[in-house]
């Protein structure tokens, strides 16, 4: 049997040159922008992170896209390659593709690249994503959203909604926890406070009590109408970069410390337990990779489609006690000015959700907070570690990025 | 859509039985149905009936926002179920007399109903 360096519990890549560093980032504010077009969504955020990078876009060898779910058309329409043709790089580029693992893909993308640039097969790496989840017909997306990613054969024919999925994990997580309904909406409640110091954010502008969220309709026991992530149309971009390439030009960037996943399951009418799924093997990998714990992050951004997937990845990644997410959620524990700023950018549940790239919004945050760059009220002080946390499909999988900064 | 595993599974929902496929050389018990093994690799599996009774691991119950062709199932419930013989599934919940949903908690006993669906290949649970 051979022995990765994840099983080896090092991470072979700290101190060395061609260890992957983020330089530059980029995102257009979420929400419903109908006439905001596709393409040239990819294209101003591709353009914006690279010049944030200090770099020129002929700079850029690798292009990595992240998949939009919209249109099953526009991502089987090989516009990885569209991009660097609208960019100019075409005849340049050594390469452009798309990966896809759902709500997980930027962590598994930001891995393919930071392996790319370590092997020198990549210099700089743009990685972009857009979508236009919140201008596609409802319709579409309802029957969408109770087909991909789940099994045809035998799950299907249920009836079975991605919302149905979100109740099935609240359900498990509140029989689980012991978590009230009103503990559960103080989630949604948290996530609007960082939504409010957000401009990007969907919800930029609007209040949330939880008087609100159990007011709203029932729409799937347990959950209620705002407790459904929006969807909504988005962009991001960010580049990466070898540390040795880093350093010429940057004062400050941040590196991959350590990482970690467990794909769990596929059918969510196969996960053996709901109120766990994969993130507590998951956190371990990447904390024994990195040679911290949860105990020295400053702050997580983590998948929350749903207030209990959010929770269970809290707990699993020993940000917080089991089972108690929700109710320091309703003690103000995780809202600005808490112990542990939580999906500062105001997660799915309130900056929108833009498809996979919900998860690729929290990322850039996750970078943005470790460079310093958020809008002041909502950036975080000496910001120097960060758990990242992305889950695909069914809650599929459980993907951990830890991030540091690092200073010249 | 249709299968050489799914031929076997359906046919049996339609007279009203839940089967479960089992491995030929290690005898595990395996749910969904597979083309090869996931314990032991072997492609000789075979089918075995299940005794149909369980424990509730988690339920919803979808009340607006029904896929297409699922409008009039309105209101519906869907639940994990783990099987006494190890395995688990997706199935849907027959409501109580008041036609709600409100007895059904987790990790209650559930068992499989006989009645077939009439439209769909679906296994059908209700309180034991």
């Amino acid at each position: 049997m051979t022995l990765s360096s994840t099983d080896l519990g090092f991470n072979p890549m700290a101190g060395n040159p061609l260890e992957a560093a983020f330089v530059g980032i980029a995102e257009i504010p979420s929400g419903r922008y109908p006439n905001r077009p596709f393409i040239g969504s990819l294209v101003e955020v591709a353009v914006a992170a690279v010049r944030d990078a200090g770099m020129q876009i002929s700079d850029i060898d690798t292009v990595l896209l992240i998949p939009c779910l919209h249109s099953p058309d526009d991502q089987a329409d090989l516009i990885f390659s569209r991009v660097v043709e609208e960019l100019g790089l075409h005849g340049r580029a050594k390469a452009s593709a798309m990966l896809h693992s759902g709500g997980s893909t930027s962590d598994n993308i930001t891995r393919t690249a930071a392996g790319l640039i370590a092997s020198g097969q990549a210099k700089n790496v743009l990685v972009v994503q857009a979508d236009k989840w919140g201008s596609a017909p409802v319709a579409d997306m309802v029957d969408m959203l109770s087909g991909y990613g789940i099994p045809r054969e035998w799950e299907r024919p249920t009836g079975l909604t991605f919302n149905a999925v979100g109740a099935l994990i609240t359900q498990r997580y509140m029989a689980a926890s012991g978590s009230t309904p009103e503990e559960m909406a103080a989630v949604c409640v948290a996530l609007r406070q960082w939504a409010r110091l957000n401009p990007n954010a969907m919800y930029k502008d609007k209040d949330l009590t939880v008087e609100q969220v159990l007011g709203s309709k029932m729409v799937c026991d347990p959950i209620h109408a705002m407790e459904c992530p929006m969807l909504a149309d988005g962009a991001t971009a960010y580049v990466m970069t070898s540390t040795e390439n880093a350093r010429k030009t940057h004062d400050r960037w941040v590196r991959i410390a350590g990482s970690g996943g467990c794909v769990s399951h596929y059918s969510i009418g196969q996960e053996n337990d709901l109120a766990t799924l994969g993130w507590k093997r998951a956190g371990e990998r990447a904390y024994e990779q990195a040679g911290w714990g949860p105990e020295d992050a400053d702050i997580a951004e983590v998948y929350d489609s749903y207030a209990a997937v959010l929770t269970i990845g809290l707990e699993g990644l020993g940000l917080c006690k089991l089972h108690e997410g929700a109710r320091l959620f309703a003690a103000g524990e995780f809202s600005p000015g808490g112990r542990l700023p939580v999906n500062t950018n105001g997660g799915l549940l309130s900056a929108g959700h833009t498809g996979v790239g919900g998860g690729t919004a929290l990322v850039v945050e996750g970078i943005r907070q470790l460079l310093g760059r958020a809008e002041d009220a909502r950036q975080v002080s000496d910001c120097r570690r960060a758990v990242l946390g992305g889950s695909g499909g069914t809650y599929m999988d459980s993907q951990v990025l830890l991030l540091e900064r690092v200073d010249k | 859509m249709t299968t050489s595993l799914t031929d076997e599974y359906y046919a049996a929902l339609s007279r009203g039985e839940l089967v479960i496929q089992q491995c030929g050389e290690c005898r595990n018990p395996i749910m969904y149905p597979k083309y090869v093994c996931p314990f032991c690799g072997s492609t000789e599996l075979g089918w075995t009936s299940s005794t149909g009774t369980g424990t509730l691991h988690s339920f919803a119950v979808q009340r607006v926002g029904a896929p297409t062709g699922f409008e009039d199932d309105l209101p519906y419930a869907v639940g994990v179920v783990k099987l006494d013989e190890g395995v688990q599934l997706l199935a849907r919940l027959r409501p109580n007399a008041d036609g709600n949903w409100d007895d059904y908690h987790c990790d209650m006993r559930v068992q499989f109903d006989t009645a077939p669906d009439e439209g769909r290949h679906i296994a059908w649970f209700q309180a034991e």
